[in-house]
């Protein structure tokens, strides 16, 4: 039997703004076992990302974690100190940010800032460290590591800043990486690339990792397992490949139906609506406005999330009237 | 040998280096800067008035005949072009010229004011930075805590509040009603404040310093908390917390570094200043720098004088000002000197 590394439980991370309290991840719960690759996929706004950063506990002002239980390797994360905490960033728990431009410190050098992280968890040397350095560069592909360490963001390109993120949440080996949305600022054949090499450093430093993002295309080629969000609540987790073949929540179908086909002769099926507002989500099912399936039940009763076959968790109220298509074998 | 050698190497590589370069264009481009403000400065001090008219006023009996020779005296009966070639060509040598109330030389005149004046600035620009610095990155970490709004309140208060009423207010609690400060002057006379004459110039810097440096705080600490709530919101000190790595050391090195730039040059601005002074303040606490004669030397129209304080300032402000932007070369490494 595989542990779980991560095990999310009633989550509830709300944001107190002015305008009201933006729920913005409501009651989350997901496990992941170890050395597994995980999708957290949904819409802007679905609480992918604030489910990372809830774990990690740095959620910015005004957001902040209510309610729930986050056990990585059995200990809860959210009744440690802050100085415990502070130990397990970086060291055990990694994110890599979305966009490599804003996430990297423009007024530092490279070697500077991947210097800094290995100080944070370990006492090693000056001389040490620029070797640990060096070493890390050329692990995620940076050629002439040595004088590159020398150079500042701003004068790498996108893709290769992008590595030089990675390299600073490899730095200290963490066990557990979320990586949200590594690729969505880089040109296809860039991200392509980011990909395998994130695939392999997954394997070399026997990583879990957490992929968050909303292209499924990523999702396919990356994970094993998905977590399909929306508006702060979990809408369905299953096998990856049981998800694309046959998905059991509207949600999850209209997902899949949205991503763009070269072989598909009709116009880009879209979701109709908006994700809704957070700070008076709707009431019931949270996607009923937008379901084609709705019944009043939706309207009224949250469904849970139950386990319909082995692996297999949906939370729908009419998942076994409804007949759902997946995609094709991929 | 080897080390003279490679200091004349390590020059010599300042010679051709881009920094030098790009200073040595700013010096030059300087020079029409400042012949410009100077060629404005005095027509505008011209249309001001006749200066000896005034005299005029203090001495109703005075002949004709004697305004007819002070015109000479002070080369005030040639064109105005020719008054002013004259006095860029003094100028140039150092000479500021003699001013018209009194005859004395301006370069003694401003060499005698301006140390109390630099004095004065000097402690309260240092200690107004270096105050509030740290309160305004607490206040920005604590945003809308009850010590930030309290931060907040007081330093509205401060940038709304005109410096004259501030002093007079202490004057009128600490020294009237107290008796625990002296209200005027820069040094003790008759009698030594607190009988030693360092603790009395202390005595007469605290209620100055204490307007200046409020004043100047209150700006501050609005401009360090705006920055830092926006660098503290960026996604690189957000990887730097998910990184591990200690608060203070996200503050005070991945976040300050990136807010300082605008306190910089707040910095700059106020060091080039500080020979203008703070007339308003030297005014209310009697004080004998140079602020408060530049204010009078304009009201009594003496033209050597305030063309002399104009020229300083305008010297010192662009050399801060080139000063800044060397500074910024070396926070932020994304600019580059062109």
């Amino acid at each position: 039997m595989t542990e779980n590394i991560l095990n999310i439980e009633g989550l509830k991370t709300y944001f107190f703004t002015e305008a009201g309290i933006v729920k913005a991840v409501d009651d989350i719960s997901f496990n992941l076992k170890k050395n597994e690759s995980l999708g957290l996929v949904g819409e802007s706004g679905s609480g992918k990302t604030v489910t990372a950063l809830s774990v990690l506990r740095i959620v910015p002002k005004p957001g902040k974690i209510i309610d729930g239980k986050v056990e990585f390797n059995g200990d809860d994360l959210l009744e440690k100190t802050e100085k415990e905490m502070q130990k397990m960033r970086g060291s055990e728990i990694a994110i890599i940010f979305q966009d490599p431009s804003s996430s990297l410190n423009p007024v530092y050098n490279v070697e500077t800032q991947l210097r800094d992280v290995i100080l944070a968890h370990q006492t090693v040397p000056k001389a040490e460290t620029r070797k640990k350095v060096i070493e890390l560069l050329e692990v995620v592909g940076i050629p002439e590591a040595e004088t590159r360490m020398r150079e500042y963001p701003h004068q790498f390109s996108g893709g290769m800043k992008q590595r030089v993120a990675i390299a600073r949440a490899l730095a200290c080996e963490p066990t557990l990486l979320f990586a949200d949305e590594p690729t969505t600022n880089l040109d296809v054949t860039i991200q392509a690339q980011v990909l395998n090499l994130l695939n392999d450093l997954k394997k070399k430093f026997n990583m879990s990792l957490v992929m968050i993002t909303h292209d499924m295309g990523i999702i396919a080629e990356m994970t094993t397992r998905i977590v399909v969000l929306y508006a702060g609540r979990v809408c369905e987790i299953a096998k990856t490949h049981d998800l694309f073949e046959r998905p059991r929540h509207p949600y999850t179908e209209a997902l899949l139906a949205a991503v763009p086909r070269l072989d598909m002769k009709k116009t880009l099926r879209i979701i109709p609506g908006n994700i809704p507002n957070l700070i008076e989500p709707p009431s019931g099912c949270r996607f009923h406005p937008r379901c084609k399936h709705a019944k009043n039940t939706c309207k009224e009763k949250i469904p849970v999330l139950e386990e319909i076959e082995p692996e297999h968790f949906v939370a729908c109220h009419e998942w076994q009237n409804i007949s759902l298509k997946g995609e094709r074998k991929h | 040998m080897s080390s003279g050698r490679s200091i004349t190497r390590s020059f010599s590589s300042l010679l051709g280096s881009a920094m030098f370069r790009y200073i040595v264009r700013r010096l030059l481009y300087m020079i029409p800067v400042f012949l410009g403000i100077s060629i404005i400065s005095f027509f505008v001090m011209y249309a001001a008035g006749d200066p000896l008219s005034i005299i005029r006023i203090g001495k109703p009996d005075i002949t004709q005949e004697t305004i007819e020779s002070l015109k000479i005296y002070y080369g005030l009966d040639k064109p105005v072009p020719i008054q002013y070639l004259n006095w860029l060509t003094n100028l140039l040598q150092g000479n500021f010229g003699k001013s018209l109330r009194g005859g004395r030389p301006v370069n003694l005149l401003i060499g005698s004011w301006a140390w109390e004046t630099v004095k004065l600035q000097l402690i309260s620009i240092l200690l107004a930075f270096a105050i509030s610095i740290p309160i305004g990155i607490n206040s920005a970490k604590k945003q809308y805590s009850k010590q930030d709004v309290a931060v907040t309140s007081i330093s509205l208060f401060g940038v709304s509040m005109p410096t004259f009423w501030l002093g007079i207010i202490l004057i009128i609690i600490f020294s009237y009603q107290l008796g625990l400060l002296p209200s005027a002057g820069s040094r003790g006379a008759p009698y030594l404040w607190w009988d030693n004459p360092i603790l009395d110039q202390i005595a007469h810097l605290i209620m100055p310093v204490a307007v200046l440096v409020y004043v100047m705080l209150a700006q501050n600490i609005r401009l360090i908390r705006a920055n830092m709530l926006e660098i503290l919101r960026s996604d690189y000190v957000l990887a730097a917390r998910a990184s591990g790595l200690s608060e203070r050391k996200v503050i005070y090195k991945y976040a300050l570094r990136n807010a300082i730039g605008p306190v910089i040059t707040y910095l700059g601005i106020s060091l080039g200043m500080i020979i203008a002074g703070a007339p308003m303040t030297e005014y209310v606490f009697s004080w004998p720098g140079l602020g408060r004669r530049y204010v009078t030397a304009a009201m009594e129209l003496d033209f050597p004088v305030v063309m002399g304080i104009t020229m300083i300032i305008t010297m010192m402000t662009l050399i801060a000002n080139l000063m800044i932007d060397i500074a910024y070369v070396y926070i932020d490494p994304r600019i580059r000197l062109r």
